[in-house]
């Protein structure tokens, strides 16, 4: 076995063992200075086969693609990986009502910022997607003075790693029907778990203290629509209708990440979860991604076309 | 061209005395520390922690200026919107004692403005007031006292692998650089006639306004790209294991700062499982409210 693989299997399996002795251990008591990590004793098997299920799909994933080009890092890789990260930074923190307050509507936060892990996922791999998200943010946030919530790094890096699993297919077209697919039904959950839990507050900061706007609720499948119409009408331009396609299931999977994961760091419920985080910030992302992702796919296209590179 | 942070040398100031890979350590393990405290008593050595780090960081009042003055004014905001509101504290505190309440003479469509000022309210204002302002002073002070030929080492240093190092090493290079490149770029928009502040047409169309900012930025950082790339391929960047130009060694000082860091952390960690440091309001102020 290669170093590389031995290295893989490790650190699944070390999650692995953080996983059982947080489930197992900790998941008895109700709950822990600030964190809990109560686990329903009931469904605690059911729960830790889902974990060990997700494990080895990103294993399978790494396992079938690792002679794929997409998950080299050479010297290209590093100055994208630092570009990408430095622009989503200074966008986020310009666009995070330090020097433009982009017009919010109806408890919407937006951010513009978020088409560039998109992108730079896209365009350059799912490792320097990763690395754009990750820290860019974790840059953005300390320029704007927030601190460091590491749950939302890792879940923007996923924005930006899924976002490159794009390159890692080879029909373009069937794994974009999948995406769609898997994208529409979270989408359709997500919206149905708002529409049983209407009193669920705003999560963020800004926000008033009032349950989340139908329009907040729904910003969700506005976008998702939306996406729908770019992958169509660009239905002979492959690269935008993979791109925005792909950046759609990584704003889903990673916000929804980040959002879970308060579960544990904060102890909200679940609808609090969804409701209150994932799709205020979830859903005016994807209007963004359908906008802006074309716009910067084909710009860069024509570079391309011009440079030969 | 790279524009750079403004760092310069500063004689017997107080973080530069430090290695920075100590200095990050420490600002690490405050950063977290500071994060498991909502009591006012619990945050304030942070606070007074910070105090002395800008007091005696000889960065000058009008190098910083404009970092502050926006920091201070972002904190004021956010803290003045929640104690407005009240948002925020409802999973901190339950109970709300009244001080005053606010009523406007007049009414908006039926809805009269109401502003009730409770102890929880004040109070939970002041705590978040004092939390992040420390964190936000601490992090200012890093572009303005880290020599910038010295972040790959750091983050080097730091056990991070070379390739990821060079890249933290470019990100922090290229902030600066970028956001003059945007200021530019929107100068050069404005000066055709494009209007980002005027407010009008749909989400869509709003959004698109956002295009002509966000695309030429990003295609020239690309486009500029390959010069640096070409550069560190023809120094065959990557072929073997990096060596830096500068080399980083600590000192006693450095031990003594990161094991101080780490106990503040541990403290802060034990102290948050035990349930110290939640949310507090004095006792005597809820008595004075009648409660």
């Amino acid at each position: 076995m290669d170093k590389k693989l031995t290295n893989v299997l490790v650190s699944l399996a070390v999650i692995l063992v953080i996983f059982a002795v947080v489930m197992f251990a900790l998941g008895t008591t109700k709950s822990l200075g600030p964190f809990n990590f109560s686990v329903d004793q009931a469904t605690l098997v059911m729960r830790f086969v889902f974990v060990i299920i997700g494990l080895l799909i990103a294993f399978a994933v790494y396992y079938f693609t690792r002679e794929n080009a997409a998950w080299e890092v050479g010297t290209r890789e590093v100055v994208w990986m630092a570009i990408g990260a430095a622009l989503y930074a200074v966008f986020s923190w310009l666009f995070n009502g330090t020097v433009f307050v982009v017009p919010s509507l109806s408890q919407v936060s937006l951010r513009p910022a978020i088409a560039i892990p998109m992108f730079f996922g896209y365009a350059f791999g799912p490792v320097v997607g990763f690395f754009s998200g990750a820290v860019g943010n974790m840059f953005g946030d300390a320029l704007t003075g927030f601190g460091l919530s590491p749950q939302w790094s890792i879940g923007n890096g996923l924005i930006g790693f899924i976002a490159g699993m794009a390159l890692l297919f080879k029909d373009k077209k069937k794994s974009m029907d999948t995406v769609l697919w898997v994208s529409g039904v979270l989408a359709v959950l997500t919206v149905l778990l708002f529409f049983f839990n209407r009193d669920v507050q705003n999560g963020f900061y800004f926000a008033a203290s009032e349950p989340v706007s139908i329009f907040a609720g729904l910003t969700i499948v506005i976008g998702f629509v939306l996406v729908l119409v770019v992958r169509f009408a660009f239905a002979s331009n492959e690269n935008i209708a993979a791109a925005v396609t792909w950046g759609m299931l990584g704003n889903i999977v990673g916000i929804l990440f980040a959002s879970l994961s308060d579960i544990f760091i904060n102890g909200f419920s679940l609808a609090a979860a969804v409701v209150g985080e994932f799709l205020p910030a979830a859903g005016p992302n994807l209007i963004f991604a359908a906008i802006l992702v074309p716009l910067l796919v084909g710009a860069y296209a024509a570079v391309q076309r011009q440079s030969g590179r | 061209m790279l524009v750079a942070w403004r760092y310069s040398k500063r004689e017997k100031s107080l973080i530069q005395w430090f290695d920075p890979r100590a200095w990050i350590m420490f600002y690490l393990c405050f950063l977290f520390s500071t994060l498991a405290y909502w009591d006012v008593r619990y945050l304030l050595p942070f606070f007074v922690i910070a105090l002395i780090v800008l007091f005696t960081s000889r960065v000058k009042w009008w190098e910083i200026r404009r970092a502050f003055i926006f920091i201070i004014g972002f904190v004021f905001f956010f803290t003045i919107l929640t104690f407005l509101t009240g948002r925020g504290g409802t999973e901190i505190y339950k109970q709300e004692h009244l001080i005053r309440q606010l009523r406007a003479s007049f009414s908006i469509f039926g809805w009269v403005p109401t502003l009730d000022i409770t102890v929880e309210r004040s109070f939970f204002a002041v705590s978040q007031f004092v939390r992040v302002f420390s964190i936000a002073i601490m992090t200012i002070l890093i572009p303005y006292s880290l020599n910038p030929a010295l972040y790959g080492i750091t983050f080097k240093g730091l056990r991070l692998p070379d390739k990821i190092a060079y890249a933290m090493d470019l990100t922090m290079r290229f902030i600066p650089t970028f956001g003059r490149d945007f200021q530019l770029t929107m100068d050069a928009q404005r000066a055709r006639g494009y209007e980002l502040e005027k407010i009008s047409g749909g989400l869509i169309a709003q959004v698109r306004k956002l295009g002509p900012l966000i695309v030429p930025v990003t295609i020239h950082a690309i486009i500029g790209s390959e010069d640096i790339i070409d550069a560190m391929d023809l120094r065959a960047f990557g072929v073997g294991p990096r060596t830096w130009l500068d080399q980083l060694t600590y000192h006693r000082r450095d031990r003594i700062l990161v094991a101080i860091g780490v106990l503040i952390f541990v403290v802060s960690l034990v102290g948050g499982f035990v349930g110290l440091g939640k949310f507090w309001v004095p006792p005597e102020l809820i008595k004075l409210a009648g409660g």
